[in-house]
């Protein structure tokens, strides 16, 4: 996408071809296999045939980085695993997005200690925060559907930024780009 | 000689291939999520939540600060004020900090309000938020549960 990242302006044309790349990408999020807790356990019940993520099309669990759109912390990040964490975040081809699952991952959880990553935020940009302890499947897959929200509205081939206020729920065009 | 045939005429596939084939006539065990929503035990512990009085709508938290005090990570911080002349203590604010919640449901197991508990985990477990300032949860939150987003394709 190097050729038309960033470089229209806003009108008919590039809305349009932004809503075809973003329902392109919002329907096919491969997401890598991070489990590191309990919480593995949980997003891999969402991956079996029960809950069944391939509904959402993300059920193809990606072992490498490089073929993954989405890493799905699951569990409890020590300080030790985080450059590992952020090393595989770096290797993901763009575009791409974090899903924080669990308390342990939201904000520590119940570790306020010296080993463990006070919340996964603090080494990655995390796009949605599912709560839960562990988050059941569906509540996963809940907060895969928020991420779709906001895959949706996010403008690709578009000069100037779209940027969801906090507290907002549309997009408004901010900035200039190269 | 046997087992040359064996493995010719492919036995063990077709073998494999007809127990896949019984299977398929039954119904799809999947579950479908945001169509349907699977009844939760009743020992499960959900999102906290306040109760109010059911017809009058009238507080039933009586900011006694339990739930506070016997949280592991301090996550409820709550207070209240005292009006003139009445007896009971009106809540001002309930901030529940859900970020680091571990679903223990200690702080509804201590709520001493009597017959109807204040505090109680709620069956919602739709929690996700686009930031951390959204898993704070504020008193009108922590009274209606947080609003559920249908899903759009």
């Amino acid at each position: 996408m190097g050729l038309i990242d960033h470089r229209f302006d806003d009108n008919v044309i590039t809305t349009n071809i932004d809503t075809i790349i973003n329902w392109a990408r919002q329907s096919s999020l491969w997401p890598m296999g991070f489990g590191l807790a309990c919480c593995a356990i949980e997003m891999m019940a969402a991956g079996g045939p029960r809950f069944d993520i391939a509904r959402f099309g993300a059920e193809v669990f990606r072992a490498s980085p490089r073929q993954a759109d989405l890493m799905i912390v699951a569990g409890t990040v020590t300080k030790k695993m985080a450059p590992v964490l952020r090393r595989l975040y770096d290797q993901m081809p763009e575009p791409k997005w974090v899903i924080s699952m669990g308390s342990c991952s939201n904000a520590g959880g119940p570790f306020p200690t010296y080993s463990v990553l006070q919340g996964v935020d603090k080494v990655v940009p995390v796009d949605v925060y599912v709560s839960g302890c562990p988050p059941r499947p569906e509540a996963l897959l809940y907060g895969l559907m928020r991420l779709q929200d906001k895959i949706r509205k996010e403008g690709t081939v578009l000069r100037r930024e779209r940027v969801i206020r906090l507290g907002e729920t549309e997009p408004v065009l901010v900035g200039e780009r190269g | 000689m046997r087992q040359l045939l064996r493995k010719l005429l492919l036995i063990d596939l077709f073998k494999g291939l007809w127990l896949t084939l019984t299977y398929t006539p039954e119904p799809a065990f999947t579950f479908q999520y945001p169509k349907e929503r699977r009844p939760t035990a009743p020992r499960y512990r959900g999102v906290l939540r306040l109760q109010v009085e059911p017809g009058t709508g009238a507080q039933t938290c009586i900011v006694c600060d339990q739930c506070a005090k016997v949280c592991p990570d301090d996550l409820i911080e709550l207070g209240g004020h005292r009006e003139p002349g009445q007896k009971i203590k009106v809540l001002d604010y309930f901030d529940f900090n859900l970020s680091r919640c571990s679903f223990c449901g200690l702080c509804a197991e201590v709520c001493p309000t009597k017959p109807i508990k204040a505090l109680v985990m709620s069956e919602d477990y739709e929690l996700a938020s686009y930031s951390r300032d959204a898993q704070i949860l504020r008193v009108d939150e922590m009274y209606d549960g947080l609003p559920i987003q249908a899903y759009v394709r």
